[in-house]
This record gives structure tokens, C-alpha cells and sequence, in this order.
């Protein structure tokens, strides 16, 4: 491994460290509040009421029973509510809209999927809310819909995103395809599909409202994303200063708590009632309640030379959106740059198109479109290795893309590519094979990937973060981030407490409020550690440059000649020559040095791509890195059991190895549900597994152990040379063990999930062709 | 959220059948016994079920207990599936309930969850039902009027339908060990390892004498409106020697003989190839472990 | 309305007069009288997240008729703790990074303090079965099977020092 120096000329104490996170204590021990454990004295229980059709016109909808119920405080529908949309411009800071994403808060006349809102209920208790839920009357008059993205793009398909449902289009041009295939020695062409799946995190949408005496709307809420309070604000017609966003640690978010949920709700009936209003979604309401991730139909044609060199890539990509736009042209972007994989290729087409149907939207997940992308490119890259008859890694070695060369998007790659470093570590890591046993195959697979972290440049990301050290020498970092679950406040704590030498019990972190900590942007698009994490490390950094200034003159040296660590300050070559931290701090408040800052972290602004080519800047960086399996298939019930599953990535710089090493092993196990059990299904649109014990992720039962491999090339853009590992986590997983499924058998399921009824059609359907 | 209902906690059977008659003689069916609940509360909160009063079966120290005497064993209507696990004998009395017990749902729902609950709750892919078929397990029903003894065999009408008359309780289910030289085996074949519902479950039983099988189960369940045994397929197998060509005769039938549906976890077509695949793996295993030094 | 109840319940080792109607579940009961760290995921039994020990046995309180309870003891996660300290498998899990979002925590510490009661030296299959019915979206359970181990050999040594 290529040893890097130390991207901050800082001597790494705290960083690198797996600590126990700050988080942790408090939730092993029952005391953490999440958003739904607040309550408020006179507050009332809410309840959304969902079209039971995917696609119908709302004849007439009476709730005067409703009304009546006793207890019943507020029932709205859409004739009680402004003219106002809700717009699902994407999240954040930009206030720039980029596209026509409006959408109806409650149904008006059309009904566009399964679930939609149609009314809201607020009463005194939850049972009482309920039943009057239950009490409205309405009639759905069912209207023809389209419940397949080829089917909606066809002349005369019924309408559901006017004028033609194409919501999303991208294209990259990018060298001369035809010379390319003309090169080939062999083209290889195959199609891949992969299904609607759901975010799964534990804690449903939940949230409080109220309205203060300042006419603030407050609304406490398990969200991935406060800045959300401006179009929150513009649905329920306030200026953006009276919504307030207060976060709570969040119960899992993946991408699902990324859009409004339940706020817009919250904020209309504490309008209406002048009350504290809780609205907690059951499970249920959750599967209806968020977008889910879009099922992709991609189809790869690549040339090959004999020698395995790609010559071209032409992909096509086919996404459903759902009955609304959401996310999903940024969806399809991502899926477009990341399509033909980590690979370096002169000659690339690609078409990728999303359109409208009446199935469920679907927005933010995990992965962002480049987890579908890989699913694909990493099957391709397989079956092209049996084709040509080169080993899979070796084919893969052949095509790594390098420091320096340009991605699809004619962008050089600047930071490190550590693909191969991963995919041969990770495939070592799997060790000796297991035998085969009688009926039961063993297989191995392997999955590269590229996933930027940092959201589109020409979004202009900012993220702020304030920095303080009180009199007494604790340090407070205030920053809007959200945690949700991945440790995203205790990496800020352990940056802060790194560049003021301090430990990180000695560091508090204020989150999550719009009001009162510095928007830091979303925690979404692994960005968070990048983008706030840089944010924390400057505004530390320059806390840090004054405090080693005012040390250097009580010792009579040069800042540079001193340092800050366990809680004392200190000149490097002579640590007898040192004073408390504490001491430093009070000498520096008494002399009125400034013991706080606030900063902004910019991420590269650049113009959009050229619509027609592709080319141009979309991300600021990626990242790499591999995952390794090895299954059993038993070929006669077509179970699958993971039996070794490894993921190896390089994350620039770990802040902490254990959080780290957490995600990867999340990411394992989510992407093994992605590849072989999870799948929400749609009939016409209607959601027939609409719980847990229909919607299948994995148990303890079914996980190997996970194991992961952390490299750090420091090449990042992240604080210390950190890039991210959110995301990449979980992308290269399904591919691995699809991969590998294919290994066993020796015939590939095209179509995720790999249930065990397909593959015993598989192996049925290849023992027929012999 | 719950229609309301009434909620009684008897102190012994004779109050819970007094309870249950209250209504009309003969039950009521806005009455019902409440076990473990793992079925019921989910039920009622969904509405699929309609309760005017629930009668609480946790406080009658009758319905507990594992005997077993001179072969037979007789488990209380309260026993739970953790009781089934925790029961070091089991592994012995009865092999595929154990199987079973093992693939049961996750542990929170086997410390509460009856056998007894299992087999009244009327599902096609309650797992302990193909063990206790292939252990020819008899229900022990009782009522005000006296109590009565059904095979399990004969306990399941039609689909949600059985012999228990509404103001009836099942107090106990019982079986004979199996025989020192017999195997008993279930599997469970589900779109997940853990806490999952069965797509096909199959449970197996075989005697050897002399060299011969003297008695063979085949139980199935999830392929029909009830659990329900391979009674041809066992036929073929009864009196013979198990060679692969009459095993697989054997699963080739058990599969003719189920009747399953389509639905979200699995296509028909997949649960008949599976109840053939699994059949004829469980009656291998079972053979060779009958012959194995015999 | 149907006639409520009045349940005594012990919960955390205190005694407790509790008015529950009778279609109550034990979550519900729990969460009104703010024992907040009892977490709703799926309300019939699905997720786990909800689990509280029942006499030392883990159940669903999602599932559980608080009024099939009376006399009963529950213990929340919060009931686990040792005065200020935290209870062996809570320091694990925190030790371990056995934690991410946290929202199946409770439900898993107490899964696993179920199986302890039983099973003071469990291997990890006994591990697996014992979580089956506890979902967790974040951590892969890898790291929580380890500080299950951790937490028994803890307990085990406690024990054996006694
Ligand atoms: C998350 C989850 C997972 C599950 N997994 C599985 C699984 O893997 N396999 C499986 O087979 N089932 C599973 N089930 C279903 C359920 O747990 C079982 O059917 C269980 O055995 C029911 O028993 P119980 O004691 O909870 O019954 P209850 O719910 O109390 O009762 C079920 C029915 O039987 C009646 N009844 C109960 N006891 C008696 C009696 N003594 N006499 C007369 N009638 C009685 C009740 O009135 C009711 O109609 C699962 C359920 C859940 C919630
Ligand atoms: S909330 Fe009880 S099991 Fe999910
Ligand atoms: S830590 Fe988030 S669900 Fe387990």
C-alpha cells in the first residue's frame, strides 16, 4: 500500500481511533429521545387517510361524521387547504429550483398511487383519530393507469407527469462508439432489472408541531435533512423564518427520511387546531409514506478485445419514477455517470430515461442510482469474463480506471483509485474455499464500483459549523447535521476534540436545529463528513492557530514549535514545557482571544454538464473499493446462504474504524436483502407487502459473519484526506453476491431479487437448452 | 388500532369453560380463548378478526406441563414453543417438532406463542402441524360437557375450519416417542433464514423392521387449504425398502398429492417442485439414518 | 368504552398501579406512562424493537394484553441498568460499536438478556436463534453478536467471583 503523509500537518491522535461513540451510552441505556418520544401537554394525535387505488378521480369525499366524532379536533382535505404545492426541489441549501416538481399535499381530483394522501385527521387520541379517519366517506372513480416506464412512454399511455411522463433524460456522448465496437473482438450484450426495495429503517416517520409565541411553526421531526423548513414553509404559506426544524438522533434514514414526510402534515394542522399535533406513521403508513428505490431495467452492450480491453460501452437505462418526480432526475444522473463502472473507457453512449407510472414514487435510497448501475456493469464485467474466457479479476485489472483518466463525464479522476488494492484484499480475505456439498454449490463473486461522495457541483454545496471553547476549556461544536445512525455528531466530536487536543468527552455537539445551530446542509449523498466535517475542521483549526499563537509567547517560541493534546498545550521537542489547556483557555478568555468561529465550507461550484454530451463536472470525487462473497446454493429448493461476505473500501482517512467498519457491515447486510429477499411488490400499482413479514430483510439468521477491510489513501476531500463510506457500503454488495450465485450454478439470474424460485427456472431452463 | 373487547383471566378450565358457553349454549363466537396472542392481537388489530370478550388461558395451571410416560408424551395446551426448546427430552420425543420449534418464528414470539394456539389458529403454514401429523399426534378437546379426544389427523375440516366447537378448549396434544428405530424430520423451506413464513414445509417419519419400512408419514404443509398428509405417497413407501427409485416415486407423489396457490411469496409451480425436492431429501436422510448400522 | 382495569405491575423492580383498558397492549401501557425507551417498529410483532422482559423472558409488548399481565415484573433496557453504570451488555454494545441508530437497541439488549437468563454461555448459533426476532437495519448484527459473547463472559465472571 502506497504510504501517504498525513494530509493535515497534524499528528493524528484522536482520528483513526475507534472511540466509543458519543452517541452510544445514551442509547444502550434507554435515555435517548428520539423524535417520537416528545410529548406536549394538550397535544393532538394525527392520522393521514390514503387512497386504497393507484390511479382514480376523487368523485366527492364527505367528512362531516368525521367532524362529528367527539374528540375529534381538525379534519382537512384538500378543498380546506390553499392553493399551495409542496415542492420536492431537491434538498438543501441552494433555493434554486431546479424542476417542476410540484405536487399536491392532499389529493384534489387525481389520484396518481397507492396511498396517497387524501385527508387528515387530528383528534385528542390516537384510537379517536383513527376512527374518524375511518369515518370519512369518499368516492374513487378508478381511472385507467400505466404501472411500467416502457409502457407510459408510448404514444397515447395514460398521463400521469404531463405532457409525455418522461421526467428524466440524460445522455453521454463521449469518444466514437462505432469506431469502438468496430474494434471489439467480441461484443457482449445483456439486459438486467432490478426491483422497487424500501428503506426498512426501524423507526417509522414521526413528528411533533407546535406553534410558539413568536408564530414560529416548530416541528421536531426524524428527518435526514432540517434545511427542509423552506419548502415546508412555502406549502403552508409562512415566510421561511417561521418553520423551525428541530432533529432528534434519528432511527435509521438511508435515503427515506431524505424527502418532507410528515412535516408539511404537521405544520397544516397545528395551523388549523392552535394545538401540539404528534402525527406517527405505523409501519404501514411508512411503506406508503416515503419514495422508494427505483426499480432499473439497464441493458449493457460492450466490446471487448480479445485481450479483454474495452473498446466501447453503450448502456441504456430505464428507470420508474413513480407517480411523482421527487429525486429521480438526480437519481438517473448518478446512475448515468456511474453506468459503465470503475473502468476506464474511451468510447462511451449512454441513454438513460425515467418516467412517470402510477406505481409508488420513488426518490432517495442509498446508493443513488449508481447501486443500480452496479448491479449491472459487475454482472456485465462477468459474464463478459466467461465469454472471453479471462479470469474475473483479471478482467476487471485490465480496465481499472486510473488517477488522471477522465470518467464518462470527460472530468479526470484526481483522487486516489484504489479498486484493485480493495478487490484483491477483499477476495484474499475470503480464504479457503468451502466444498461443495451434494446438491448444495458452492460460488464466489466479486463487485468493484465507483460512487461519488459530495453532492452535484453545480448545486453549490455548502455546509457551516460552529466551533467554541467556554471558559473552562469544554468545547462546543454547533452544527445543523443530522445523525442518522451512522455516527455522523460523534466524527464531528472526535475532529473538534483531535485539533484542540482535548478528549472527546470533553466536546458537546449541539445538532439538528434550524433555529439555532449553522445550516450544515443534508446528511445525504455521503456528504456529511466530507462537506461538515470540513466545515468543523477549519472552524477548529482556526480556534486552534490562536491558541497555539498565544502558547508559543508564554514559552517563547514559534506556533509552529507547539501543540495541543491531552488537554494541554505544549512546545513538541520539549513536552516538559507544557500548561494545562484549561490554564491556556483561561488566559486566553481573560485577554479577550476569540475562543469561537463560525466558518463555511464550499464544495467545487461548477456550471451543469452539456446536456447533449455528458460532459462536464458532476461530482466533486469518488470513491472505490470492492466486495467479496462466497455462497452455497442448494440446487434442488434454490436457497441461498451467504456464507462469507467481505467488503473492502478505501475511505480516504477512517475518523473512526469501528463506525467505519459499522457501515460496511450494514451496507453487507442491506445489499444481501437487496440481492436476494427484498422486494416490494406493486399489482397495478397496489402495494401487496405492505409489512415486515412481507417485506424481507435480513435476520441474524441469515447474515455470515460480515468482515471489512478499511484502506486509507488520504486522497480525499474530506477532512484529514477522508472521502466517505455511506453509500459505497452498500453498492457493490448485491453484484457480489448475484456474481456469485452465478459462480455456483453456472447460469445468471438477470433479475434481482434472486429468489430461490428463480433459480431453480434457471437451472430448469438450462437444463432444457442442453 | 383495536376494536375494544372485554378481557377475562380464568383462574382454572372450569371458568374458562363457563365463559365460553356464556353466550348461547354452544359458544359464541365473539368469544374467543386467548393464548399466547402471537395470532390473535395481530388479528384483532388488523380486523380480520372480531372479538366481543377474550378469555385469557395464562392463569390455568392445568393447561401447562410436558409429561411423558411409558412412551407417550403429552404436552399442556400452554406450552410454548421456547417450552418445546428448553425441553432437553424433546430431542428425542419428538424430532421434528423440535425441527420445527427451531424455525419458528424469532424468540420474543416463541416465549409466548402455544403449540396448542398453533394448531387452532387454522393456517395452512402453521409449522408444528406437519411434525405433529407425521407423530400421528392427537388433540385433546374439552368443553362443558365432557372432553373428547380427535386425531390431529382428523382435526382440520377445510381451510380456517376444524372440529373445535367455539365453547371448546384444547387442553393438551399427545403422541407416542417415536420408535427407537424410526426418524423423524421436518424442514422448513421460507424466503429467509429466520422469522419468516413457510413457503413449503415438509415432515417425514419413518420406521424400519427388518430391513422393511412399517410405518412412513408424510406431512406437508403450506401446498393446500390445510397442513395434511401424503397419504398415497406413504402407501408406496409401507412395506417396503426405501431404495431412490421408490423415494423418489414417493416425493414424485406427495407432490401430485398437494394443491398449492400462488401468492406473494412463492408460485404454485415452486411449492409442488419444492414439496418433491424436500420429500424426497427428508425420506433419504430418514432412510439412512434408520439403516445406519442396522 | 369497556371497563378499565387496574393492573399492578412491577416495572424496573418498582411497583405500580396501572389503569389499562383491556384491548391495551403492553406497549401502549408502557410508553403512556413514559417508559419511552420501548420502541414501536411494526406493532404486530414483526420487528422486536418493542421487546421488554416479561418474569426474565423477552416478549413483544406489541403483542402483549397488558391486562394478562397482573403481578407481573417487566424490565425495560432502562431497568438494566446498575445504579449509574451500565449494564455489562449495555457497556458492550457500546464498547463494540454494537449501536448505530440505536432504534433496535433496547429490543436487542433485551433479547439478549433473555437468553442469558438461560444460557450463560451461548455459542453464536444460540446467539442467532435468540435475536431472530429482532430486526436491525444499520449494524449487519455482526458486531452485536460479539457483544453478546463479550457481555456473557462478563456476566459469567461476575458470577464466578460472587
Ligand atoms: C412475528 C410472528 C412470527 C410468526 N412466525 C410463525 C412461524 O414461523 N410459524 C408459525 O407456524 N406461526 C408463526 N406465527 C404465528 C403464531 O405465532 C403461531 O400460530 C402461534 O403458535 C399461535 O399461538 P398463540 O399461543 O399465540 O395463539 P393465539 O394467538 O393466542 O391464538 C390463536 C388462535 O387459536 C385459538 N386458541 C389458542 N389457544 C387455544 C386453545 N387452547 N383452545 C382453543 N383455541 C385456542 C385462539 O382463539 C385463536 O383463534 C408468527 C406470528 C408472528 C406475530
Ligand atoms: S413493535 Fe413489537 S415487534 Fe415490532
Ligand atoms: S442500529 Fe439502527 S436498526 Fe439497529
Amino acid at each position: 500500500m502506497t504510504e501517504t503523509e498525513s494530509w493535515a500537518n497534524v499528528n493524528l491522535r484522536q482520528v483513526g481511533r475507534p472511540l466509543a461513540r458519543t452517541d452510544a451510552p445514551g442509547k444502550a441505556a434507554g435515555k435517548t429521545r428520539y423524535a417520537g418520544d416528545y410529548t406536549m401537554p394538550n397535544m393532538l394525535h394525527a392520522k393521514v387517510l390514503r387512497s386504497p387505488e393507484a390511479s382514480a378521480l376523487l368523485r366527492r369525499i364527505d367528512v362531516s361524521k368525521a367532524r362529528a366524532l367527539p374528540g375529534v379536533a381538525c379534519v382537512l382535505t384538500a378543498a380546506d387547504l390553499p392553493d399551495r404545492k409542496a415542492s420536492t426541489d431537491i434538498p438543501g441549501q441552494t433555493g434554486k429550483k431546479k424542476l417542476a416538481t410540484d405536487q399536491q399535499v392532499l389529493v384534489k381530483e387525481r389520484v396518481r398511487y397507492h396511498g396517497e394522501p387524501l385527508a387528515l385527521v387530528a383528534a385528542e387520541t390516537q384510537a379517536i383519530a383513527e376512527q374518524a379517519a375511518e369515518l370519512i366517506d369518499f368516492e374513487l372513480e378508478p381511472l385507467p393507469g400505466v404501472y411500467d416506464p416502457f409502457k407510459a412512454m408510448r404514444p397515447g399511455a395514460p398521463v400521469v407527469t404531463a405532457p409525455d411522463n418522461v421526467v428524466g433524460e440524460h445522455k453521454v456522448r463521449k469518444g466514437d462508439i462505432e469506431k469502438g465496437f468496430a474494434e471489439a473482438d467480441e461484443i457482449i450484450e445483456n439486459t438486467f432489472r432490478t426491483q422497487f426495495i424500501e428503506h426498512a429503517f426501524l423507526e417509522p416517520e414521526v413528528g411533533l408541531a407546535w406553534i410558539d409565541e413568536n408564530d414560529v411553526i416548530n416541528i421536531r421531526v426524524a428527518t435526514q435533512v432540517i434545511e427542509h423548513f423552506r419548502p415546508i414553509a412555502e406549502a403552508v404559506g409562512v415566510p421561511h423564518n417561521k418553520v423551525r426544524i428541530l432533529g432528534a438522533l434519528v432511527g435509521g434514514g438511508f435515503g427515506g427520511k431524505e424527502d418532507v414526510t410528515v412535516e408539511i402534515y404537521l405544520a397544516l394542522l397545528a395551523q388549523a387546531t392552535g394545538r401540539p399535533v404528534r402525527l406517527a406513521y405505523t409501519r404501514e403508513d411508512s411503506m406508503f409514506g416515503h419514495g422508494k428505490r427505483h426499480p432499473f431495467v439497464i441493458t449493457h452492450r460492450t466490446g471487448f478485445t480479445k485481450d479483454g480491453r474495452i473498446t466501447a460501452v453503450k448502456v441504456t437505462i430505464t428507470a420508474d419514477s413513480g407517480a411523482y418526480v421527487f429525486l429521480s432526475p438526480y437519481v438517473l444522473l448518478y446512475a448515468t455517470v456511474a453506468a459503465p463502472g470503475p473502468y476506464r473507457v474511451d468510447n462511451v453512449h449512454v441513454d438513460a430515461v425515467a418516467a412517470a407510472t402510477n406505481n409508488m414514487f420513488t426518490s432517495a435510497f442509498r446508493g443513488f442510482g449508481a447501486a443500480q448501475a452496479c448491479v449491472a456493469h459487475e454482472a456485465q464485467m462477468d459474464e463478459a469474463a466467461k465469454a472471453l474466457g479471462i479470469d474475473r479479476m483479471e478482467l476487471r485489472r485490465r480496465n481499472f480506471i486510473r488517477t488522471g483518466d477522465k470518467l464518462v463525464t470527460g472530468h479526470p479522476i484526481e483522487s486516489a483509485v484504489w479498486a484493485d488494492e480493495c478487490m484483491t484484499k477483499a477476495w484474499e480475505a475470503l480464504g479457503e474455499r468451502t466444498p461443495d456439498a451434494g446438491p448444495v454449490k458452492t460460488g464466489r463473486g466479486v463487485a468493484t464500483y465507483q460512487q461519488s461522495y459530495g453532492r452535484i457541483t453545480w448545486l453549490h454545496d455548502t455546509s457551516e459549523a460552529w466551533v467554541g471553547v467556554e471558559v473552562d476549556g469544554s468545547v462546543v461544536v454547533r452544527s445543523g447535521v443530522t445523525d442518522i445512525g451512522a455516527g455522523q455528531v460523534s466524527a464531528l466530536g472526535q475532529i473538534a476534540a483531535e485539533l484542540l487536543g482535548v478528549g472527546l468527552d470533553d466536546v458537546t455537539i449541539y445538532n439538528s436545529d434550524s433555529a439555532v445551530t449553522p445550516l450544515a446542509g443534508t446528511t445525504t449523498a455521503t456528504r456529511g463528513l466530507y462537506m461538515t466535517g470540513n466545515a468543523v475542521r477549519l472552524a477548529a483549526e482556526a480556534i486552534r492557530g490562536r491558541f497555539l499563537a498565544r502558547a508559543a509567547r508564554e514559552f517563547g517560541v514559534e506556533p509552529g514549535e507547539v501543540d495541543l493534546a491531552e488537554s494541554k498545550a505544549f512546545v513538541t521537542d520539549r513536552p516538559d514545557k507544557s500548561m494545562a489547556f484549561k490554564a491556556l483557555v483561561a488566559l486566553c478568555a481573560s485577554e479577550g482571544v476569540h475562543r469561537s468561529e463560525l466558518v463555511m465550507f464550499r464544495a467545487p461550484f461548477t456550471g451543469q454538464i452539456d446536456p447533449e454530451t455528458g460532459q462536464g463536472r458532476v461530482h466533486p470525487d469518488y470513491a472505490y473499493g470492492a466486495q467479496a462473497v462466497e455462497v452455497a446454493v442448494d440446487t434442488e429448493t434454490g436457497e441461498v446462504t451467504v456464507l462469507k461476505s467481505v467488503g473492502a473500501h478505501d475511505v480516504g482517512q477512517a475518523i473512526n474504524p469501528d463506525a467505519v467498519a459499522g457501515q460496511i457491515e450494514g451496507g453487507a447486510a442491506m445489499g444481501q436483502g437487496y440481492a436476494l429477499s427484498e422486494e416490494l411488490c406493486y399489482e397495478e400499482g397496489r402495494l401487496t407487502t405492505p409489512s415486515f413479514s412481507e417485506y424481507l430483510i435480513p435476520t441474524a439468521m441469515d447474515v455470515p459473519r460480515y468482515q471489512s477491510i478499511i484502506l486509507e489513501s488520504r486522497s480525499g476531500l474530506g477532512p484529514f484526506g477522508a472521502k466517505g463510506i455511506g453509500e459505497p457500503a452498500l453498492t457493490p454488495v448485491a453484484p457480489a453476491i448475484a456474481n456469485a450465485v452465478a459462480d455456483a450454478i453456472g447460469v445468471r439470474v438477470f433479475d434481482l431479487p434472486i429468489t430461490p424460485e428463480k433459480i431453480v427456472m434457471a437451472l430448469r431452463r438450462a437444463e432444457a437448452a442442453e | 388500532m383495536f376494536a375494544e373487547f372485554d378481557l377475562v383471566m380464568p383462574g382454572d378450565l372450569d371458568e374458562a369453560l363457563d365463559i365460553l358457553a356464556e353466550a348461547g349454549g354452544d359458544g359464541d363466537a365473539g368469544i374467543l380463548p386467548l393464548a399466547g396472542g402471537t395470532n390473535l392481537v395481530v388479528d384483532l388489530r388488523a380486523r380480520r378478526i372480531r372479538a366481543d370478550k377474550l378469555v385469557g388461558l395464562g392463569r390455568i395451571a392445568a393447561l401447562r406441563g410436558i409429561e411423558r410416560s411409558n412412551g407417550r408424551v403429552t404436552i399442556g395446551a400452554g406450552t410454548t414453543l421456547s417450552d418445546i426448546l428448553r425441553d432437553p427430552g424433546m430431542v428425542e420425543a419428538a424430532p421434528s417438532l423440535v425441527d420445527s420449534a427451531r424455525v419458528f418464528a424469532g424468540q420474543m414470539v416463541r416465549n409466548t406463542a402455544t403449540v396448542a394456539g398453533n394448531v387452532c389458529c387454522g393456517s395452512p403454514a402453521a409449522d408444528t402441524v406437519p411434525p405433529l401429523l407425521s407423530l400421528d399426534a392427537e388433540v385433546t378437546l374439552a368443553g362443558k360437557g365432557g372432553t373428547r379426544n380427535v386425531p390431529l389427523a382428523d382435526f382440520f375440516l377445510g381451510y380456517q375450519e376444524d372440529e373445535r366447537r367455539p365453547a371448546e378448549l384444547v387442553t393438551k396434544i399427545a403422541w407416542d416417542a417415536p420408535k427407537p428405530k424410526s426418524a423423524n424430520l421436518f424442514y422448513k423451506l421460507a424466503r429467509r433464514k429466520g422469522d419468516a413464513i413457510t413457503v413449503v414445509g415438509v415432515a417425514v417419519t419413518v420406521a424400519v423392521e427388518a430391513g422393511k419400512c412399517t410405518t412412513a408419514r408424510i406431512a406437508l404443509g403450506a401446498v393446500a387449504p390445510v397442513v395434511k398428509r401424503a397419504r398415497e405417497a406413504e402407501a408406496l413407501l409401507e412395506g417396503e425398502a426405501l431404495t431412490p427409485e421408490l423415494i423418489e416415486a414417493a416425493a414424485r407423489q406427495a407432490a401430485e398429492d398437494s394443491s398449492p396457490i400462488d401468492d406473494v411469496r412463492a408460485s404454485a409451480d415452486y411449492r409442488r417442485h419444492s414439496v418433491h425436492a424436500l420429500t424426497r431429501r427428508l425420506l433419504s436422510q430418514a432412510w439412512a439414518q434408520v439403516t445406519e448400522g442396522g | 368504552m369497556r371497563e378499565t382495569e387496574t393492573i399492578t405491575l412491577e416495572i424496573n423492580g418498582r411497583r405500580r398501579e396501572i389503569a389499562a383498558p383491556p384491548n391495551q397492549t403492553l406497549l401502549e401501557t408502557l410508553r403512556e406512562h413514559g417508559y419511552f425507551e420501548v420502541k414501536s417498529g411494526c406493532e404486530k410483532g414483526d420487528c422486536g424493537a418493542c421487546a421488554v422482559l416479561v418474569d426474565g423472558e423477552a416478549v413483544d409488548s406489541c403483542l402483549t394484553l397488558t391486562g394478562t399481565l397482573e403481578g407481573r415484573a417487566i424490565t425495560t433496557v432502562a431497568g438494566l441498568k446498575r445504579g449509574e453504570e451500565l449494564h455489562p451488555l449495555q457497556a458492550a454494545f457500546v464498547k463494540l460499536g454494537s449501536i448505530q441508530c440505536g432504534y433496535c437497541t433496547p429490543g436487542l439488549i433485551m433479547a439478549a438478556q433473555s437468553l442469558l437468563n438461560e444460557t450463560p454461555d451461548p455459542g453464536e448459533e444460540d446467539i442467532r436463534l435468540a435475536l431472530s426476532g429482532n430486526l436491525c437495519r444499520c449494524t449487519g448484527y455482526t458486531k452485536v453478536f460479539d457483544a453478546v459473547q463479550e457481555a456473557a463472559q462478563v456476566l459469567r465472571e461476575e458470577e464466578s467471583g460472587l
